[in-house]
């Protein structure tokens, strides 16, 4: 038998076995995924089964244990996956719920970073330990935010018509109200900054502003990157915005865009930085 | 047998073993893009677990279920099924009764079909 022909032989037995492996491993019994870990699911899925972790992290308060069961589709950083979907949720309309739940489960994963002892394995157990109180709701905020904490204030000047006298029972007030030019922040903001009575960040307080046709809400915490108590809000120039906190404070009125200069002095839109404190 | 018939046959055993080589060593199949019905056993019971104890909190049957269709099959078989792993699997009395309770009311909300008479 020439050299050649076993050349054809063997390229025609090769590709008859190439065609036969594909034909059992596509026709015969193709590949079924079963099995599989929450890491290979879907985006989608993925958004879903990190609202299901928030929302069985705010039933039980486990954080240890919300903790493990989102290592396993994030890995690392699941503290900003969570405040992002929060973000995305509050943005396409779904229930609030849902983004609360989310921002409040990035906040607590913030204020207790875990430990490498306590780092957990890829699969679930049913007994994932000790329950760990729930940290305070945070939520969302739907503008963009400045990049650094805490908030930059350029220029500070004491706002002469807003003084509210504090609400009885009321868990927060205005404590200051500045001006804030900064060219960084890309626009004017109302950043609302919330303290507790130790001086910390309060995540998860309901902001509901509103103006002239028109209102909406945000909740401070869902930008961890500054601090856990922060929120802003974007505003439009020429528009005159009223500010409350959900939880019973005095409305904080008049609240519009002011004009600032900068060195060359051209001028550009700034905002407005309000702390609130317990009274 | 002829040189030509065994030529053929080593051949044809080498096409497959490359194939295999290929398809378990040098570029093995990534599972991506799935749905939760295709999870393993233990981390579907733990995602109908967070549904419980979403539910034993919010008591929202109707989401419940929603999430539940997600992992394939009526809700409440999903959840039986449930049950029965988390039992095997040793969860715990809490857990146990979060998927316990789940499973019951989805049972209350699902029609019962009409046995002969």
């Amino acid at each position: 038998m020439s050299s050649a022909r076993v050349v054809w032989i063997a390229l025609l037995g090769l590709i008859l076995g190439f065609a036969a492996g594909l034909g059992y491993s596509w026709g015969i019994s193709p590949l079924k995924y079963v099995d599989t870990s929450p890491a290979s699911l879907r985006s989608d899925y993925k958004e879903r089964y990190r609202a299901l972790v928030a929302a069985a992290y705010q039933a039980d308060g486990s954080l240890v244990r919300a903790r493990a069961r989102l290592a396993l589709i994030d890995g690392g950083d699941s503290a900003s996956a969570l405040a992002a979907q929060a973000q995305r949720s509050l943005a396409v309309g779904d229930d609030p719920r849902q983004a609360q739940a989310l921002a409040a489960l990035s906040a607590a994963l913030i204020a207790s970073p875990a430990s490498p002892a306590a780092t957990p394995t890829m699969t679930p157990s049913p007994t994932l330990g000790a329950r760990v109180s729930p940290s305070p709701i945070p939520t969302a905020s739907p503008t963009t935010s400045p990049t650094s904490a805490p908030p930059t204030v350029i220029q500070v000047t004491p706002f002469p018509s807003v003084t509210p006298t504090p609400a009885p029972g009321a868990p927060f007030v205005l404590k200051s109200s500045t001006q804030v030019c900064d060219p960084k922040l890309g626009g004017p903001l109302i950043q609302v900054q919330v303290t507790g009575a130790d001086g910390k960040p309060v995540p998860g307080i309901r902001v509901d502003v509103a103006w002239d046709g028109g209102e909406d809400f945000f909740y401070t915490g869902l930008k961890p990157d500054v601090n856990l108590g922060y929120a802003d809000f974007a505003m439009t120039p020429g528009v005159s915005y009223t500010l409350r906190l959900a939880d019973g404070g005095q409305p904080v009125r008049g609240l519009a865009a002011i004009d600032c200069k900068t060195t060359d002095g051209s001028s550009y839109p700034g905002g407005w930085l309000l702390t609130f404190t317990p009274p | 047998m002829s040189r030509r018939v065994i030529v053929f046959l080593l051949a044809l055993a080498a096409g497959v073993g490359l194939g295999l080589l290929y398809g378990w060593v040098i570029n093995p199949v990534q599972f991506v893009d799935t749905s939760p019905d295709s999870l393993r056993p233990d981390y579907k019971t733990d995602y109908v677990l967070m549904v419980a104890e979403a539910y034993a909190a919010n008591g929202d049957l109707a989401w419940a279920a929603r999430q539940l269709e997600d992992v394939g099959g009526s809700p409440l078989l999903v959840a039986q099924q449930a049950v029965l792993q988390a039992q095997k699997m040793g969860y715990a009395a809490t857990d146990l009764q979060n998927l316990a309770r789940l499973a019951m009311a989805l049972q209350t909300r699902t029609p019962v079909p009409l046995g002969t008479p």
